[in-house]
């Protein structure tokens, strides 16, 4: 008996070494698909795959997970597997993936990610991958390390205000108040300048008793409706500064502006909404997307970008909605940004990823997503001709034809600037910076201006960080 | 006549060779476990040290610079000071709530009380819920403007409170909700509650001892070593607590809630700086060390009954 006792511990011993051994001699994680498999080229003759990683809800996982199943079928030399990752976690993901040496062949790449990246020779070199006879990317959403290239960003978003046609027509209405003055101008021509969007957003924030925030005996604990909620993520409250003659940054990205009077202004006027004229919610992560933020159907306007008519106005709202150009400080203004679309240096089949990519960015073929209202063309064509312009924004989630057409379309094309991390390197850690600098700010505890000055050395060891 | 076995000697060799054969069973079965702790624990916590020597990005080739991250840290890190405050101001707010809550609730819980299997299923189940789910139903109940709580507080006449927004209130705010999630100090509560001997209690009932002086000379001292096992437990889990900064706060508001676990992931997941996290980790783990260190000399002796000098 105790002889058979020793042999099975002996097998079993030896079994559970086995084990333990066999997995972690594996190369590949578990649960995800990995670098490009097969030493197989398509030039052979031979069908070669290649992966692709992107973040996005099931929604938008879908629809690219079709597009990549209809360029499959278009030819038969390369096949695309699409690799869901959580977006909260892209990043760190890719990060990880960076550094274990299993990074897919392309993916869809953090805007802040990009030139980090391409600084550490991880991004594929991609110049030469149009033609100079083709149409290519507008400049304003192709990234540039040292004034090449590294990346074409795979939508065009620019941010605008959003608000909820059926509680400003409520609150109009409460008040005695004609609506079309309360609505937000679609046309950047008629657009508020500041001082007249914050009297406006007053003017619709109520308390319990039914009085706004301009009247003396406003209830500012007892808030029932806001007028506005401004998307406070650091890489939005930019536009605010360019839009006041300041910025993060100068022009060309050579210099750091961030404590600059012009932008300090600029951002205490944001803060003021919540800390003196009592029209927008307190800034808080929880509030900041449009889904809660309009979703929650206690605020009239909103700011963030255009992707939320495919991701939430169009498929989930239940209001009806609108949309119109920011408000200005002394310049109109909005910014752009897009995640881009990389071929990663590891890649084992660089030809064909640039292939698919290419073959990605062509409009036809992301169409479902630019159908939905999720992306914006890249292409400057889709801006400037009316039939493209109608095709693409004559669809269901979309609001009122016109209203879009000039609140987005004509705004996106005359009045955008690139986001910062388009041609500055490291912006996510500035922005990391920002975003604690601006925490004393927002509770009212110190103003900009000081928040910012007391971080500056912060802000100057992370924008130097990425020279 | 008895048989008695040859020699003694052949007897000793026999239990040697037994003994022996038994030892070396016993090591193969513990091979696998030492190997897979080696593969998890033991060689990345070496990596860790070896790591904060280096400055690492992940991407490309590391570079020894020595202590340069350690001197960075206590230097120049924008969060370093407030996150060492914070994290020990959370632990013992946490330790100290969990413990007192889930000995009161584990007292009732041990008493003769209708439904009582129901009772000890409702403490129980927070301790079993998902952590990101509980952290986003918690996040909306503490919202500021839409949140349940400030909902009835308005309805109270009471003044809407900031909780999680608010510096001065995120740690207690955050402190709840592991108060809440203690349900597995209240079983553990209840299980040596009910190891209490039953005739000490008498017996402190026949000396006339009332019903605080019987728990706290009979039941604390009873059940003092699964006190002590509770809150080093508990010291070390909130100690290393992330959670609420990942899924509620971010490490704000004003670095409010910047836990050295939050800062060790940013740096080394977000930020890609993984040495430097390296070193932060390396710093965390004496922290982690000292703690447990003090919780051993200054309570330990006592809870084990070991307090008196021979």
């Amino acid at each position: 008996m105790k002889n058979h006792k020793r042999i099975w511990s002996l097998v079993l011993t030896i079994m559970l070494a086995t084990g333990i051994l066999a997995g972690c001699g594996s190369d590949s994680p578990t649960g995800s698909s990995t670098a490009s498999s097969g030493e197989a080229s398509s030039e052979s003759g031979e069908r070669v795959t290649i992966t692709y990683s992107q973040w996005g809800n099931d929604t938008e996982t879908a629809a690219t997970k079709a597009v990549a199943e209809k360029f499959n079928a278009s030819q038969d030399r390369i096949t695309v597997e699409i690799m869901q990752i959580d977006h909260e976690s892209y990043i760190s993901k890719l990060n990880t993936m960076a550094t274990a040496n299993e990074l897919p062949d392309t993916g869809i790449m953090s805007e802040a990610g990009v030139l980090t990246f391409a600084t550490n020779g991880m991004l594929y070199d991609i110049s030469q991958m149009y033609d100079s006879d083709e149409s290519k990317p507008l400049d304003s959403i192709t990234f540039k390390y040292d004034g090449t290239p590294v990346a074409y960003s795979a939508a065009n978003e620019i941010l605008a205000i959003w608000y909820n046609i059926d509680l400003l027509n409520e609150v109009c209405a409460q008040q005695g108040l004609n609506v079309t003055e309360f609505t937000p101008p679609a046309d950047a021509g008629g657009a508020w300048d500041w001082d007249t969007f914050v009297n406006i957003a007053k003017t619709l924030t109520l308390d319990v008793n039914g009085k706004n925030a301009n009247d003396p005996d406003f209830d500012k604990n007892n808030i029932v409706t806001y007028g506005c909620s401004i998307n406070t993520l650091p890489w939005q409250l930019e536009v605010w500064p360019l839009s006041n003659g300041g910025g993060f940054y100068s022009a060309d990205g050579s210099e750091m502006t961030v404590n600059s009077p012009e932008t300090a202004d600029a951002l205490q006027r944001i803060a003021d909404l919540y800390l003196v004229h009592n029209c927008s919610p307190q800034p808080s992560s929880t509030t900041i997307a449009l889904s809660t933020s309009l979703g929650s159907e206690k605020i009239v306007m909103a700011t963030d970008g255009a992707w939320n008519v495919g991701t939430y106005l169009g498929p989930d709202a239940n209001f009806e909605y609108g949309v119109g150009v920011l408000p200005y400080m002394k310049e109109k203004v909005t910014i752009c940004t897009g995640g881009p679309n990389v071929v990663f240096a590891t890649t084992k089949h660089p030809e064909e990823a640039m292939e698919w990519l290419k073959w990605y960015a062509q409009e036809e073929n992301s169409w479902d997503l630019i159908e939905a209202g999720t992306w914006m063309p890249i292409l400057e064509s889709w801006y400037t001709e009316d039939e493209k312009i109608n095709k693409w924004i004559d669809n269901p989630y979309f609001p009122e034809h016109d209203m879009y057409k000039s609140a987005v379309v004509d705004y996106a094309r005359e009045y955008s600037k690139s986001t910062s991390w388009y041609y500055v390197n490291a912006t996510d850690v500035f922005n990391s910076v920002l975003d604690t600098a601006m925490s004393f700010a927002w509770t009212g505890d110190m103003t900009v201006q000081e928040a910012l000055d007391k971080y500056i050395p912060e802000f100057e060891d992370a924008y130097n960080s990425g020279k | 006549m008895i048989d008695l076995p040859k020699t003694n000697t052949e007897s000793i060799i026999k239990k040697k060779r037994y003994r022996n054969k038994e030892s070396l069973t016993a090591f193969l079965c513990l091979i696998p476990v030492f190997m897979g702790l080696s593969i998890i624990s033991y060689i990345p916590t070496i990596a860790v040290f070896v790591l904060s020597m280096f400055d690492w990005n992940g991407l490309t080739a590391p570079k020894f610079v020595a202590l340069d991250n350690f001197v960075r840290i206590f230097s120049r890190d924008m969060y370093f000071y407030d996150s060492v405050r914070v994290t020990i101001v959370y632990a013992f707010i946490a330790v100290a709530g969990s413990l007192l809550y889930s000995l009161i609730i584990a007292l009732f819980l041990n008493r003769k009380i209708p439904a009582r299997p129901f009772w000890r299923a409702i403490f129980f189940i927070p301790y079993m819920l998902p952590a990101a789910g509980v952290f986003t139903a918690w996040r909306w109940l503490y919202e500021v403007n839409y949140g349940l709580f400030n909902y009835a507080f308005r309805i109270l006449g009471l003044p809407p409170q900031q909780f999680v927004q608010s510096p001065a209130q995120v740690l207690p705010s955050l402190a709840l909700i592991a108060v809440w999630c203690s349900g597995n100090l209240i079983v553990i509560f209840v299980a040596s509650l009910q190891n209490v001997a039953r005739v000490y209690m008498e017996a402190a009932e026949i000396d006339g001892a009332n019903a605080w002086q019987r728990f706290w000379n009979v039941t604390i001292p009873c059940i003092s070593p699964i006190i002590f096992y509770n809150m080093l437990m508990a010291l070390i889990s909130n100690l290393q607590v992330i959670t609420p900064a990942l899924a509620m706060t971010n490490g704000g508001p004003q670095n409010g809630s910047m836990f050295m676990s939050y800062i060790i992931y940013m740096y080394g997941f977000q930020k890609n700086r993984l040495g430097y996290a390296s070193a932060y980790a390396v710093i965390f783990f004496m922290i982690v060390g000292i703690f447990t260190a003090i919780l051993f000399k200054t309570f330990g002796s006592q809870f084990f009954g070991g307090g008196e000098k021979k």
